[in-house]
């Protein structure tokens, strides 16, 4: 590897959600520990210690108290965060507890309550309108002010990005405007936009014919060497990762959810060309610092 | 059954909700399919859905989707009315094709009933019963088949999930309980693996409300036995796992969505993970197993080819359904 720059190092968040895409087993067997915000607080500040440079996460109430414990620590000045929106998994067990219609009941009231004018007044005129980008924005507003209420203004606030739910959806459906509009309102926000996929080939093609500039979004998107959640196959996807220029990609599942071991995961990640980060969850102190050491010396 | 003419099919999707946009969404990118008509009771949804979607008709109603000249309906409204709309869209022909999101129908008799119509409208009928399109069960449904295992004589099925753990609301009313919204994968499985299976004993699991939980045995002619634990409220099944662990004269099988063990008496083992069985789709939304299944029947539409899970076959899972709820009075 040419030492001209170093790829952006990220913590990320499965384990503190207990979740395993090798085995929901897996999940179990690691324990809850790491699901306590103060133990999971305590890897990523480790991670940091060790070469780690920021944090993605999904935004939830144990991301948010994680950042507030980070905050209090005086490890926050920095620390690049990727905050990934919405946490579909807490909205989709609600619904199924207590339907859909009480779901957005209860959502508006949250808004409501939090006092944040820009947000409430964005969310009548959508409802007023039905402009569901007007409701996205009061959902995004509301979303980057827990954000930095929780990390304070010493965090760097670098990506907020559409779950792969929302943006996969989105990029089924044709939703060509909806990708529009939220760059344009991330971007005007300074806050740089990201997608995060499990169809990057397809993605690249269709921001190509929309004419999305790649230099202005970032793009998560799982890359290992056995093509686990590359779709639709893995040399599709190294194909259009090496069609573009200027980009911000960070892998995500490059160990392919624990299948891999470390050296052999990065190794390939290493050979791919345009990854400018990587994000890697980590469950225990020892993990975190091994797995951060590794990724800086060789990344 | 007859070949269609046109390339594409023309499509529309009734019920707007989490299921509905999933299939909507795989549809739209399927090249096969042009997706012409969305349905749904919701006036709000409605409005939203004709700023987002352009292209596509959007109704209130199912008779309006009459006179659309649609090849194919999904239906994918609340199980309770599975049966109400399905005759609809019969009787007034809107499509002879239809495919219903599980479970086909809230009692056996309605899912007798839809089966006659089914027949008679001479179309292709699947309902979704997405875990037999995810590779861990193919490759162990393909692993019985090859009789790996030797002759089956026992299993054990489970479907979990942390859904409703530690809420004060016990069940959602339109999901149909534990056993409809979540256990009906495990027997479907189950009624796949190992054919036919009859009820022989019920008890719920949870003393607070038998729709969070139940257990049953099941029995078959040949003197297979098995057992179904099912609930929503087990701690840490963070999301809904289905899984069996077969016994057989040749070995022990373990499968559930990720992984398949298999334990063979002459001390081999074989582990598959997702990562092993080809898991890759050409477009990925909510799981693999969804494009697989809507890829599948649409072109089994197109080819004019029966399908599997059918009406019929699914009617299997609400008969066993029927039953355990009359055996736990």
């Amino acid at each position: 590897m040419s030492n001209e720059r170093k790829k952006i190092l990220l913590v990320g968040d499965n384990p503190f959600h207990g979740i395993s895409h090798l085995s929901q087993e897996q999940a179990r067997v690691r324990g809850s520990a790491m699901t306590y915000p103060e133990y999971a607080a305590d890897l990523v500040m480790t991670s940091l210690e060790n070469g780690a440079d920021g944090f993605m996460f999904s935004v939830s109430g144990m991301t948010l108290s994680m950042l507030r414990i980070i905050q209090e620590k005086g490890e926050v000045k920095g620390l690049r965060l990727y905050g990934m929106v919405p946490y579909v998994f807490e909205y989709v067990r609600l619904a199924a507890q207590i339907g859909t219609p009480e779901l957005i009941k209860k959502f508006a009231k949250q808004i409501t309550f939090s006092g944040n004018v820009r947000a409430i007044a964005t969310g009548l005129k959508g409802v007023v309108r039905t402009d569901p980008m007007a409701l996205l924005k009061t959902y995004l507003i509301y979303e980057i002010s827990r954000i930095k209420s929780s990390a304070g203004k010493e965090a760097n606030l670098e990506s907020v990005l559409l779950n792969e739910v929302i943006a996969d959806t989105a990029l089924a459906l044709n939703l060509d405007w909806l990708f529009r509009s939220y760059v344009d309102f991330m971007l005007d926000l300074g806050i740089k936009p990201g997608f995060n996929t499990r169809n990057f080939a397809y993605l690249v093609n269709k921001f190509r014919e929309w004419d999305i500039g790649f230099s202005d979004v970032v793009i998560v998107a799982p890359f290992n060497r056995v093509g686990f959640q590359m779709n639709p196959s893995k040399t599709e996807c190294e194909k259009a990762l090496a069609s573009l220029v200027e980009t911000n990609i960070i892998a995500i599942s490059i160990l392919a959810a624990g299948y891999l071991k470390p050296l052999e995961a990065i190794k390939y990640i290493a050979s791919l060309p345009n990854i400018k980060g990587v994000a890697v969850g980590v469950s225990r102190g020892q993990h975190a610092r091994e797995t951060f050491r590794l990724l800086k010396d060789r990344l | 059954m007859v070949n269609l003419r046109r390339e594409r099919l023309k499509v529309a999707v009734i019920g707007l909700g989490k299921m509905g946009i999933l299939h909507a969404g795989i549809l739209n990118v399927l090249p096969d399919v042009q997706l012409t008509a969305l349905c749904d009771k919701s006036s709000m949804l409605l409005k939203f859905s004709k700023k987002v979607f352009t292209g596509v008709r959007i109704v209130n109603d199912v008779e309006k989707l009459h006179g659309l000249d649609l090849d194919v309906v999904y239906l994918t409204t609340p199980i309770f009315s599975h049966s109400i709309v399905a005759k609809n869209i019969y009787l007034r022909e809107i499509a002879r094709n239809l495919f219903v999101e599980k479970t086909l129908a809230s009692s056996y008799d309605e899912a007798k009933e839809l089966c006659e119509l089914a027949q008679s409208s001479g179309g292709i009928n699947m309902v979704g019963y997405m875990k037999r399109f995810a590779v861990t069960f193919k490759k162990a449904k393909d692993l019985l088949t090859r009789g790996t295992l030797g002759e089956v004589i026992s299993f054990d099925a489970y479907a979990y999930s942390s859904d409703f753990l530690g809420s004060k609301k016990s069940s959602s009313v339109s999901r149909g309980g534990a056993l409809r919204d979540l256990g009906c994968h495990a027997v479907d499985l189950a009624l796949w693996f190992f054919g036919d299976l009859q009820v022989d004993s019920v008890k719920p699991l949870s003393e607070r409300d038998s729709e969070d939980s139940v257990y049953f045995r099941v029995k078959k002619s040949n003197g297979l036995e098995g057992e179904f634990s099912v609930s929503r409220c087990m701690e840490n099944y963070r999301l809904p796992e289905v899984g069996l662990l077969i016994r057989g004269s040749k070995g022990v099988m373990r499968v559930n969505d990720d992984k398949v063990d298999l334990k063979l008496d002459d001390g081999k083992s074989f582990t598959w993970y997702r990562h092993d069985l080809d898991d890759n789709v050409f477009f990925w939304l909510g799981a693999p197993e969804y494009f697989r299944e809507d890829e599948y029947f649409v072109k089994s539409v197109l080819g004019g080819r029966d399908v599997e899970p059918g009406f019929y076959t699914a009617s299997r899972v609400d008969y066993i359904i029927d039953q355990v709820r009359y055996r736990a009075g």
